[in-house]
């Protein structure tokens, strides 16, 4: 008996506490849009009358430039808004999932469009067309860039996201080489894969224990190879035929594959190139290790700014290796946004943030500062004040250009830092991208749920076989039960789905 | 049936109930009300309908688990994980502790017990890169020696048949001296008379070592295999996800990194719960027989 009253007063603790848990949950979904002071005019850039409030924010981490609260930028647009901002980071790429699923979200968020339209239908995020009457420096910013606005726009025109706009030319993947040491052994930098691969044989039998051709983000690394054999390895528009396009079935993916291969034999490439980070990557070209890479195009300056005795890096056009003509990938948009969680209590300060990084106000001090404080006049141009010598110190400094600190970006800013080299790289680089972009078109929330599960298994299925087709673990001969496999996991249905996306997308813009 | 009323009970060990009462809290917080969240593994669990508003589908993700033509294989590595953890990594730390018994060097045993105890602190990054720099085939001394005995240097992480002796071999040097400290202080405990009885006997140290320590130890020993087959299958995720790469998915991804990339990274977070909801049976499945084997052969059981 006694056992049986023990076992009662036990359960009526557990309910207790479940009770507890549950009026939590429900606790939370009471916070509705707050109704803060309706005093701030459309066109709010005025701050006397806007009321001080502080929004939490939360972006990616990078190493090249981590946050630091007490970055100017969010001293500007305290100054031109009364808004503090409160920035948390990252700590993986799980982060955004895990702040969705506390319940304790932020009121701003850094995300990929891919992260937007899977927990804005959700109900994660807010849908920021019904506020654009809010916004009109939005709305102008995307009237006047409907190729941007269209993919920040899920197939019902819902916009769960912004996407920034004016950086892309920074996320260009390029080549280049030491020219110091083509120079000094008289070697002129390939045109072809098959001058890559000899210059590389010549430039291993110099540097023996050097691996004269590097690359840094494993089986990842192969959407940007893949441009110089005329395809990305997914999912893609199809320049030709404006059709969907699995890349790896293309003949010109499995040239790429046997190159890769025969570099790998041959001890061209660093043998842990599975496993190479970001460090081990600026090791190999600071320490004459490798003499040849593929890296973003600011990379160029970061590394040269670090090497001595006279090393150099310079932009190397890429080479052909299958087709007619070498591309890069195409990547002078921007892939990055800023989502408002649905839970804000501050809605109205949150819109006049966004409103205000789009504004062309935003835009000039968001991207060049104020007058005196980090630049001057000269001759009617801007000029940066000495300290800032290079693009990435407006980032690590200042915060200019990083995550959410900007909508619109005026690349000239981060161009007048850059020397002639870099600048020469730039306009080269816009030479060679491809026509089509590497993405794939935007679900609806039942597209995708049908094929995630199947899209998990042909990814992991592809990645480990063509790592292990490069490490030569599989011969080539089985290219085609390779390709077979592909097809009974499903390939053809998930191409059929994204071609539907496709049709469904250029019908909305005609 | 004279035993003294709830109340009374309560009174007299109001002492005791105090002190318990931090543990029971922290157990009904963190273990069972979380538990309860089991059971988005039957819906289609939206975060923002929550629990009241989601869908109830039934056995649907568990199905698609089984559908999934990796689930085999991740379940056969996990479960070949843990097994060869439990197979090479229990025995080691009562090798350690036996050999250890048998220094009379006090300086000397205290330093090795030092040693093999210090990589414990360590954590799982930090000994995922140490490894990424010993084993490298470019740079990695390990490469270095056996290129120095005429063979050529093997890319132990770009290797799926490397991943599992690399991962239990680390597991190993990380835990032995730490697990060694139970035995050793089993060890202690063991009556001094009964060596002097063994050796009037005639037996010398292996001997003694064969018929009075290791039975001496052998309740802690069974105790300890008992816990260590509950936590079997819980391969641990940082080590596993720091180490492989697409080239060792065959032999190296186990049910948390898959979990963790369909899961966590894409959000299905039902799927992700059914998943571990059936290993989490599995686990009870198999520290349930052990007990009960252990029961059956006369030895100590956990309940």
């Amino acid at each position: 008996m006694n056992r049986k009253k023990r076992f009662s007063l036990l359960g009526a603790i557990l309910i207790a506490s479940m009770l507890a848990g549950c009026s939590n949950n429900g606790g939370t979904n009471v916070t509705e849009t707050g109704t803060n002071t309706p005093s701030a005019s459309p066109e709010s850039t005025e701050t006397a009358s806007a009321p001080d409030v502080t929004l939490r924010l939360l972006t990616d981490f990078k190493d090249i430039y981590p946050p630091k609260p007490d970055w100017a930028v969010w001293k500007w647009v305290k100054e031109e808004t009364n808004i503090t901002i409160d920035q948390e980071t990252w700590t993986g790429p799980e982060s955004l999932a895990l702040s969705i699923a506390s319940g304790d979200m932020p009121d701003l968020f850094t995300v990929f469009p891919g992260d937007a339209q899977k927990y804005g239908p959700q109900g994660a995020f807010l849908d920021l067309s019904e506020h654009m009457d809010k916004m009109p420096n939005v709305k102008k910013f995307l009237d006047s860039k409907p190729e941007v606005a269209q993919r920040m726009t899920s197939p019902n025109g819902e916009m769960y996201h912004l996407l920034n706009d004016g950086l892309g030319a920074g996320n260009l993947m390029v080549w280049f080489y030491r020219d110091d040491v083509f120079a000094k052994h008289n070697l002129q930098p390939p045109t072809t894969w098959d001058e890559l691969y000899e210059t590389s044989k010549k430039l291993k039998e110099l540097y023996p224990d050097s691996y004269p051709f590097t690359f840094r983000h494993g089986v990842g690394t192969l959407p940007a190879f893949g441009p110089q054999f005329g395809v990305y390895p997914y999912m893609y528009e199809a320049p030709d035929t404006g059709k969907i396009k699995y890349g790896v079935t293309d003949p010109g993916f499995k040239v790429m594959v046997e190159y890769l291969n025969k570099f790998y034999k041959e001890k061209l490439i660093p043998q842990d190139w599975l496993s190479m980070d970001y460090k081990a990557w600026t090791q190999q070209v600071a320490t004459d290790k490798t003499f040849m890479t593929i890296q973003y195009i600011g990379q160029i300056e970061i590394m040269n700014s670090q090497l001595q005795n006279g090393a150099h890096l310079k932009f190397m056009a890429p080479p052909l290796g299958y087709g007619d003509k070498a591309y890069i990938q195409k990547a002078d948009y921007e892939n990055y946004g800023i989502a408002v969680s649905s839970k804000t209590k501050n809605l109205d300060a949150t819109l006049r943030f966004l409103d205000f990084i789009y504004s062309d106000k935003g835009k000039d001090i968001l991207s060049w500062g104020k007058e005196g404080e980090t630049y001057t006049i000269e001759d009617g141009k801007r000029k940066f004040l000495p300290q800032y010598k290079e693009p990435n110190d407006l980032r690590k400094e200042l915060g200019i250009m990083t995550s959410t600190a900007y909508g619109v970006a005026d690349f000239e800013a981060s161009l007048s830092l850059s020397n002639e080299n870099e600048q020469h790289s730039f306009t080269e680089a816009m030479k060679y991208q491809f026509p089509t972009m590497n993405l794939t078109p935007v679900l609806t929330d039942e597209e995708r749920s049908g094929i995630t599960a199947i899209e998990e298994q042909l990814n992991k299925y592809y990645e480990s076989s063509v790592a292990k087709f490069i490490i030569g673990e599989t011969p080539l001969s089985q290219w085609d039960a390779f390709l077979d496999e592909l097809n009974k996991i499903g390939a053809q249905k998930i191409i059929d789905t994204y071609q539907v996306a496709l049709d469904r997308l250029k019908n909305n813009i005609k | 049936m004279n035993s003294p009323s709830i109340l009374k009970q309560l009174k007299r060990d109001r002492a005791f109930i105090l002190m318990f009462a931090p543990v029971l809290l922290y157990f009904i917080m963190f273990k069972y009300v979380p538990m309860f969240g089991i059971v988005i593994s039957f819906m289609d669990y939206n975060l923002f309908k929550g629990l009241g508003g989601s869908e109830w589908v039934g056995l649907k993700y568990y199905q698609q688990f089984f559908d999934n033509r990796d689930a085999l294989v991740i379940i056969k590595n996990t479960v070949l994980l843990g097994l060869y953890k439990l197979l090479f990594g229990f025995p080691a730390p009562i090798i350690l502790a036996l050999l250890l018994n048998e220094l009379r060097n006090a300086v000397y045993k205290r330093l090795v017990q030092t040693v093999s105890y210090l990589p414990h602190f360590l954590s799982n990054v930090v000994v995922a890169s140490m490894l990424l720099l010993l084993l490298s085939p470019s740079t990695g001394w390990v490469n270095r020696i056996i290129e120095w005995f005429g063979f050529p240097a093997i890319s132990f992480l770009q290797e799926a048949e490397w991943f599992r002796t690399i991962y239990v071999l680390s597991e190993i040097w990380q835990q032995v001296g730490w697990g060694s400290i139970l035995y050793l202080a089993a060890i202690t405990t063991i009556d001094p008379q009964l060596y002097e009885a063994a050796r009037m006997d005639g037996a010398g140290r292996w001997k003694q070592t064969l018929h009075v320590t290791l039975p001496g130890i052998a309740a802690t020993i069974v105790i300890l295999l008992i816990l260590q087959i509950g936590g079997m299958l819980e391969v641990g995720f940082e080590k596993v996800f720091l180490l492989y790469n697409p080239a060792t998915y065959d032999t190296a991804d186990v049910i948390a990194t898959y979990v963790y990339r369909v899961g966590i990274l894409q959000g299905s977070f039902s799927y992700a719960t059914a998943i571990d909801l059936f290993m989490g049976v599995i686990g009870f499945l198999l520290v349930y027989t052990t007990n009960k084997i252990s029961r059956r052969l006369g030895e100590n059981s956990l309940w």
